[in-house]
């Protein structure tokens, strides 16, 4: 109680800051899955595969700190090629990073949910295949992050 | 015909109407219902985010307390084995019976009091000032460390707000001359928030303390206690005691309105001259304008410990309270009201 | 204090017997606040007599994972030590990585360390905020400061490619390079966060109701904070001047102009104002890295060499970094390397002892929480039962990172 009288003015300013942001809020959330954020270039999202450009060099499986990147190996092949299992998976990059042909890449998607658990493991066919986002496919609007001064992120429409 | 015209004049008496319609039971429902969403709504504003939205999407999610409530329904009612049975399950009856009590004495229209009586004004006050006894019986019959912690809370609380909620009431009833709800409204020409605005401020921030609203939410402290007396609930008792403090922050509000914010006036007279029962309609717009500023300071700050809050209730605010009943005192004998 | 007695150990958790005024209570981890930990707490009437804090039950064995992976493997793992900062955990691991293998790495790999840093510590003084005021019910102040925090956040994501496991620096350099328009979406981001921290202290730190909770609770006297070895702004409240981004070298910060905020109260509004002087050095911190951010390669020339000629071309070009094939086998010379940094939450000590193969023999991690968890023994007890919370919240205890 250290002193009333000095006090009254700090509570009346705190409750202005409240009713000011009453008045005029500035509200940041997103209603996904009605709108979709589109992250920035350069995302680490769900892996793609191109196999025409991959050399079987194996160094993706070596160095994935998970254990995620696991090497198929067909009838006659040396190495295999690689299938990933995004039950495993962090999303690091390091696959991407040392593969020395560019054969993988990381997208943009990153909200796919799975509903066996089978489903999970993505063998080299499927890695192949362009991920595809359930909100995109259900006809979500795309936004896109924008940094303001008075409000901090706006979201506008890509 | 003879017995249906004898009911619909009991429905329609005062002594009916007013405690169980308007601004009564039914009314202190839907009030219920609104004023949980209105305070989800408003702090969600505040803090950058939506707050409910999808129960009824157009609407703005209004109907999320009743999608609540109906939730609870279905949920069973477990009673511990270490628990009083007894006390345990009759508890939050007495308490929610205890909070639709005070609505037997407020009145909504000139003339229209359920008990016509000239001491309504303590009769409120005693009536409101019983509901702790039955959080008490809540924690002791739950066996629970943390209940019993928050029972105690509970009692402290209510020696700190008891004495300034009181005295200011006293105040206000020595200016006016009288202790009945229904002559206050009429002998306030300006309203008594002018007359007497040290007893105004008092009333307000002991009706805060008493329906334990932020900054004094001290018996529910979720972050030491958990919920305090109401731990061990479950299924619609728990949402019953949920809804007590609301319960009790409108028959407060509705009291402040009347002593300090006059009441019903200006009295629509085209519904007056319909049904008086229907013309508090002001009464109800003032009380849920204040209960909406209430709960919008909860946006706004935190908890106060226990010991700073008895310390606000005794040094300042029971101060205070003396300073209004001479304030009123002075004020009755310069206006001769 | 086990006590070994006959056939069982009875545990700390039994008080005395016939103890009756002695009132125990189990914050337990089945609690709205209690974070990952447990809490014994004895009261007399409302007064706390003893707190025994009992921690561990988010023990993940990091140290014993990173003994069975090749190093370079370590890296993401001990970054999930504290999410919330994840860049400095992992800035001083890699740093004792370049001193074994003594690869260093270029002067703009340096200053961009640096900035994600600063970021990370901005974020992490954040969440510390939001948790304090949720734990005194102050939804507000939670709100907001986790809603801020997304700004941060995205600015991450825009660097790194991650929003929380950023996993940007390698043993030497860092994996990306700085994207267009970086610097003038950091301005808008600082000048919004300059604003907001004037609010915060309006609503928050000044508000006379939270000010009376927060003076004069749980005061760390100087002596007693150096005698029980705390890191961080709760030291830094305390009046000691220690911060390990002076006392040891990594990142760029031998060449960046930078205070140390100091206050001598050490009771709980002190250490909030500690974090709220820290957030605005970093802004200062970021803008002179951003101005002076010297232009060359960002990954060291031992490791960009063993690349074929067309990949360096495009690494200089995209600004993304190729990892040449050695790192999935890189092996650690026999030694022993140390190295520290300063996070959030205090100072964290990295000792790598490696036998020569790909694997390490011992990687040992110290972390701020760690030092700091001896602080609940010390501190509450005379305090009231109330003030448990408040001095939990402006501690800035964080429980994964202390039971790794």
């Amino acid at each position: 109680m250290s002193n009333p009288v000095k006090n009254f003015p700090r509570h009346i300013e705190a409750i202005w800051t409240g009713l000011k942001y009453l008045v005029k809020p500035n509200r940041m959330t997103v209603y996904y899955p009605e709108y979709f954020v589109v992250p920035p270039e350069g995302y680490r999202g769900l892996i793609r595969y191109y196999p025409d450009k991959c050399i079987q060099c194996g160094l993706c499986a070596m160095v994935c700190p998970a254990g995620a990147m696991k090497m198929y190996v067909k009838k006659g092949e040396k190495k295999g090629r690689p299938g990933v299992n995004y039950q495993r998976c962090i999303f690091c990059g390091f696959c991407v990073d040392i593969c020395p042909q560019d054969a993988l890449e990381m997208t943009k998607i990153h909200d796919v949910a799975f509903e066996k658990f089978e489903d999970l493991v993505f063998p080299p066919e499927k890695m192949a295949l362009e991920p595809v986002s359930p909100a995109l496919k259900m006809g979500a609007k795309k936004v896109k992050p924008v940094f303001d001064e008075e409000r901090g992120l706006r979201h506008e429409s890509a | 015909m003879d017995i249906i015209g004898f009911i619909v004049k009991l429905f329609l008496s005062p002594q009916v109407f007013a405690p169980i319609v308007f601004p009564g039971l039914l009314t202190a429902l839907v009030v219920l219902l609104i004023i949980i969403w209105a305070e989800r709504k408003i702090a969600a504003r505040i803090q950058m985010r939506v707050g409910p939205l999808y129960v009824t999407r157009h609407l703005g999610g209004v109907l999320q307390m009743l999608a609540d409530g109906t939730r609870y329904m279905f949920q069973e009612f477990i009673v511990p084995e270490t628990a009083d049975r007894i006390p345990f399950i009759v508890a939050p009856i007495l308490a929610l019976t205890l909070a639709i009590l005070p609505f037997a004495f407020i009145p909504s229209a000139p003339g229209f009091s359920p008990i016509s009586s000239p001491l309504t004004l303590p009769a409120v006050l005693a009536v409101i000032s019983a509901i702790p006894i039955s959080v008490l019986l809540m924690g002791w019959a739950s066996n629970n460390k943390f209940s019993i912690q928050g029972a105690v809370r509970e009692a402290f609380m209510s020696l700190g707000y008891e004495v300034p909620l009181f005295i200011s009431a006293i105040s206000m009833s020595i200016l006016y001359g009288t202790m009945s709800l229904e002559e206050m409204v009429t002998k306030q020409f300006i309203p008594g928030l002018i007359l007497n605005p040290i007893a105004a401020f008092t009333f307000l921030v002991s009706m805060i303390m008493s329906a334990g609203k932020l900054p004094f939410d001290i018996v529910e402290g979720e972050q030491e206690i958990v919920a305090g007396p109401y731990v061990e609930y479950t299924g619609i008792i728990f949402g019953i005691g949920m809804g007590l403090a609301y319960l009790k922050l409108y028959a407060l509000s509705l009291i402040y309105t009347i002593i300090f914010l006059s009441g019903w006036e200006p009295l629509p007279k085209l519904l007056y001259d319909i049904y008086p029962g229907i013309a508090g309609i002001f009464l109800f717009v003032k009380a849920f304008l204040l209960m909406l500023f209430i709960v919008f300071l909860r946006s706004v700050y935190g908890r106060y410990r226990l010991d700073q809050a008895l310390k606000i209730g005794w040094r300042i605010y029971f101060v205070m309270s003396i300073v209004s009943l001479i304030l009123s005192l002075g004020v009755r004998v310069i206006l001769n009201v | 204090m086990l006590s070994m007695s006959s056939e069982f150990v009875s545990s700390r958790l039994l008080f005395k017997e016939g103890d009756e005024s002695t009132y125990e209570l189990f914050i337990g981890p089945q609690h709205p606040s209690s974070g990952h930990m447990r809490f014994i707490v004895r009261l007399k009437g409302d007064i706390i007599v003893s707190v025994d804090p009992d921690i561990g039950y988010v023990h993940r064995t990091m140290e014993k994972l990173a003994e069975g992976r090749e190093v370079i493997k370590a890296i993401p793992l001990l970054e999930r030590l504290t999410i919330i900062d994840s860049h400095n955990a992992t800035v001083a691991l890699v740093t004792a990585l370049e001193r074994l293998l003594d690869a260093e790495p270029p002067p703009r790999a340096l200053y961009l360390r640096t900035l994600l840093s600063e970021i990370n510590r901005i974020a992490s003084h954040l969440y510390g905020m939001g948790i304090a005021g949720i734990m005194l019910n102050h939804s507000t102040m939670f709100m907001w400061a986790f809603g801020d925090r997304e700004v941060w956040i995205q600015l991450a994501e825009e660097l790194t490619g991650a929003r929380l496991t950023h996993t940007y620096s390698i043993p030497g350099g860092v994996r990306r390079d700085l994207p267009q328009g970086f610097k003038e979406k950091f301005e808008k981001a600082a000048r919004y966060m300059e604003k907001r921290l004037q609010e915060y202290m309006k609503i928050f730190l000044l508000n006379p109701q939270i000010a009376s909770r927060y003076e004069g609770v749980g005061i760390l006297k100087k002596s007693e904070a150096q005698r029980l070895g705390i890191v961080g702004p709760n030291l830094r409240a305390s009046g000691v001047k220690y911060d390990a981004r002076l006392a040891d070298d990594y990142g760029a910060y031998k060449e960046l102009e930078f205070e140390v905020p100091v206050r001598e109260e050490g009771d709980c509004m002190a250490r909030m104002l500690v974090r709220v002087e820290e957030i605005k050095q970093s802004l200062s911190i970021i803008r002179q890295v951003l101005e002076k951010m010297p232009s060359g390669p960002i990954f060291a020339e031992k490791y960009l060499r063993l690349l074929p000629p067309k990949t360096r071309e495009q690494v200089l070009k995209t600004g993304h970094v190729k990892f040449p094939g050695l790192f999935a086998s890189l092996k650690l010379p026999a030694g022993e390397a140390v190295a520290r940094a300063e996070m959030g939450h205090g100072e964290i000590f990295y000792h790598i002892v490696s036998d020569g193969s790909t694997k390490p023999y011992r990687l040992r991690v110290v972390t701020p929480s760690f030092r700091n968890v001896i602080l609940f023994r010390y501190l509450p007890p005379g305090h009231r039962f109330m003030d448990f919370p408040a001095i939990y919240g402006s501690l800035d205890y964080f429980p994964p990172e202390a039971d790794r």
